[in-house]
């Protein structure tokens, strides 16, 4: 059938979408002011959408179960916590429109986020407006960062590369490979990781970058095998992951596989698993995180506040429990609600400096280990040193604290089946 | 670099055109037929190799497996032609238009993919068979028959388009609808036939794009789909043996520059081809470019 153009009637379109978007916007902007007086918004700025959003869920765990156990034990000062999600559409442009937008809109004076791939944009705009910030990004700018209300719980990029180096010095593999996606997100982690085989004194014989979602990657393939790696590091997206990794077990050559923090999620390991096989998962895969505290209080009360909001989650809950990402962002959470009840104020200008004083430890102070423990001590008077469920905030002078490094062996849907610990104390003698 | 990596190179890139070929020529066929660019069709193809995926799940056997991406494919092109797209073209909608139904046809198929996939990788079980040495170049006879594949397409489309009264009216079509119609060529039921065979390989693509990467994400045919309009666009719109020569260019030219250690730069190099050749393109023969601006589904 053949068409003409019909530019008035497109006007006419665009013209009546954008009306309805303004009207759609002041009615929820309204909602929003209303909802601001009676409750403490915290936001959640990450990647709902875009490149990034596979790993959406660890984000919402830590958010959601965060949320449910400060509201479970009364709320902060009396008023319950609401979320308010902010998407960056995993680009930084996106990224900053949207924090704009969510600031000026909302009353908001806690968020997580922003994440590697929009951190370095997104953060100054935070710092403006006095929003405390719990920061799971890795980029190490942030790692003598003068924002005061900077707070990250993760390690640094280079961690990550430093932990798997000093485990493959540990296992007498010396000769590294680096196979990384040349997306942004495996990029950022890439300068960590090279730093780490050097600071280690290892032989990086191969770098070797993957597009993502390309057809085949044999020719990357045998540029790996010439250079005769004993072990790769690695990150990249799930679907890369698995083509290539596929291609390299289909030649049977396959050696001891570590991934960055970023592979121990459930769409990589699974794309793994499927490519070379659970039994291969098993015996060559390793991936970085930090060291969790399992047994703790702390972890037993993550693992109950992430239970009672698993139906928000994908199946199955496993995947959430002691997950070392999702403990280190629920941590932050728990730490600034305790320093907004500690201060006895919501203002994060005022709360913000309490921080430290809700985490540290002291004489006299009082050990907690989950939000209802802490808050029943403040009410009680006393001072508390808030445990976390990843384990002790020790903040250095620029807002970082991470714990103990492990390499973790791992189930295809995250589970951490065993775990070597890597001191931080001996990360820190290589810096 | 070691020669042997660039000699192997150059196999492996035949490899990869003979599956973007596939693409290409699907995409080429519909685009020279109905002059519409139709930015849905990597979705198609995921959509293809899904619908494999589940069948090869079900064990039903290799020949429901290779028939259910064709099949799924050319269904789900038809529809899309005759439901949003026929809309959308009743109501006097311009090129441009339709190519923006097209764009949200496809995310509409991605998104829904992804919500029904949970963003999961899916890994296709299909062996890739022995290593077989041609000269210095390296296969498998996976490869191989992805490759015969391609030959076989290439050969049934040429077939079809210059040996059949059928081919004569699409091409003729192609020139000039108008003309064509005027001279009694049945319109609508060519204007079917080509979204049928269009989207059927669409999803053949999707079958062989799965069997080469071994895994499919509600995602591939997007990024796919740069590579098929950039051979389809190389090769000149229409002509089937352009976009399979064009594929060829890219699909070497990607994994050469891999292997010259410019990995970050091969699936940008692919692109600069054909930015080159859009520059330097001659005004005449099958970079003549469209002659017609009328947009027919």
């Amino acid at each position: 059938m053949p068409v003409k153009t019909g530019r008035p009637r497109v006007i006419g379109a665009i013209a009546t979408a954008l009306i309805v978007a303004a009207a759609g916007t002041a009615a929820a902007t309204a909602k929003q002011a209303h909802t601001a007086r009676k409750t403490i918004q915290f936001g959640q700025i990450a990647d709902f959408t875009g490149v990034g959003a596979a790993v959406i869920s660890y984000d919402n765990a830590s958010q959601l179960s965060a949320e449910y156990a400060i509201n479970a034990a009364g709320g902060i000062l009396g008023e319950k916590v609401v979320n308010v999600p902010i998407d960056t559409k995993s680009d930084p442009a996106d990224g900053l429109v949207a924090v704009e937008r969510a600031l000026a809109t909302n009353n908001i004076g806690v968020v997580t986020g922003p994440l590697t791939d929009t951190a370095p944009v997104v953060v100054p705009i935070l710092q403006r407006h006095n929003v405390i910030t719990v920061c799971p990004c890795g980029n190490p700018n942030f790692d003598h960062t003068s924002d005061p209300y900077f707070w990250r719980l993760v390690p640094p990029d280079p961690v990550g590369g430093e932990t798997m180096a000093l485990f493959a010095k540990r296992n007498h593999l010396t000769r590294v490979a680096a196979v990384f996606g040349t997306d942004q997100g495996s990029q950022g982690d890439l300068p960590g990781v090279l730093f780490g085989v050097k600071a280690a004194h290892m032989r990086l014989v191969a770098n070797i970058g993957l597009t993502p979602d390309q057809t085949s990657y044999r020719t990357q393939v045998e540029q790996l095998i010439a250079a005769k790696p004993q072990v790769i590091f690695t990150e990249s997206d799930g679907a890369t992951a698995a083509t290539f990794f596929g291609e390299l077990k289909q030649l049977g050559k396959l050696v001891p596989i570590y991934g960055t923090n970023a592979t121990i999620q459930t769409p990589y390991l699974n794309a793994l698993d499927a490519a070379i096989g659970t039994k291969n998962l098993s015996r060559y895969y390793r991936g970085e995180a930090n060291a969790s505290a399992r047994t703790s209080p702390a972890a037993s009360a993550y693992n109950a506040a992430v239970t009672k909001i698993a139906n928000r989650l994908p199946k199955p809950l496993s995947q959430w429990l002691g997950n070392p990402f999702v403990e280190a962002n629920y941590d932050g959470l728990i730490m600034a609600a305790l320093a907004m009840d500690a201060s006895h104020s919501t203002n994060p200008k005022v709360a913000n400096s309490w921080i430290p004083k809700v985490t540290e430890p002291g004489p006299g102070k009082t050990i907690v280990y989950s939000y209802a423990a802490g808050l029943r001590a403040l009410k009680r008077g006393k001072k508390i040193e808030y445990i976390g469920a990843a384990g002790p905030i020790r903040f250095d002078k620029w807002h970082n604290s991470f714990p103990n490094q492990a390499m973790l062996t791992v189930k295809p849907n995250g589970t951490p089946v065993s775990s070597f610990t890597i001191p931080a104390t001996a990360i820190e003698k290589l810096r | 670099m070691n020669s042997t990596i660039l000699l192997q190179s150059i196999g492996f890139g035949i490899t990869t055109a003979a599956v973007i070929a596939i693409g290409a020529m699907g995409f080429t066929l519909q685009l020279g037929v109905t002059n519409l660019l139709n930015l849905s069709f990597g979705n198609i193809m995921t959509l293809g190799a899904f619908a494999s995926l589940i069948v090869e799940r079900w064990h039903l056997g290799l020949v429901p497996t290779i028939l259910a991406a064709p099949l799924v494919g050319a269904v789900a092109s038809v529809l899309l032609a005759r439901t949003l797209l026929a809309v959308f073209a009743r109501r006097q909608n311009g090129a441009f238009e339709l190519l923006m139904v097209t764009l949200a046809a496809g995310l509409i198929i991605e998104y829904t993919l992804d919500a029904l996939a949970h963003l999961q990788v899916f890994q296709f079980q299909f062996p890739s068979g022995a290593t077989v040495h041609l000269g210095p170049f390296v296969f498998t006879v996976l490869s191989l028959a992805l490759i015969g594949a391609a030959a076989l397409v290439l050969a049934a489309l040429l077939a079809a388009l210059h040996l059949t009264r059928l081919g004569k009216a699409l091409r003729a079509l192609s020139v000039d609808p108008k003309l064509a119609r005027a001279c009694g060529v049945p319109m609508r039921r060519m204007i079917n036939l080509t979204w049928i065979v269009s989207g059927a390989l669409a999803g053949l693509a999707g079958l062989v794009y799965v069997t080469n990467s071994l895994t499919i994400s509600a995602g591939a045919g997007l990024n796919f789909l740069v590579l098929v309009i950039a051979a389809a666009i190389l090769g000149g719109a229409g002509s089937p043996v352009g976009a399979v020569l064009a594929a060829l260019v890219i699909g070497v030219a990607t994994e050469v520059v891999a292997a010259f250690g410019g990995s970050y730069y091969s699936q940008a190099a692919g692109l600069a081809i054909l930015a080159l050749v859009l520059v330097l393109r001659p005004s005449t023969g099958m970079w003549s470019g469209p002659t017609r601006d009328e947009v027919t589904v």
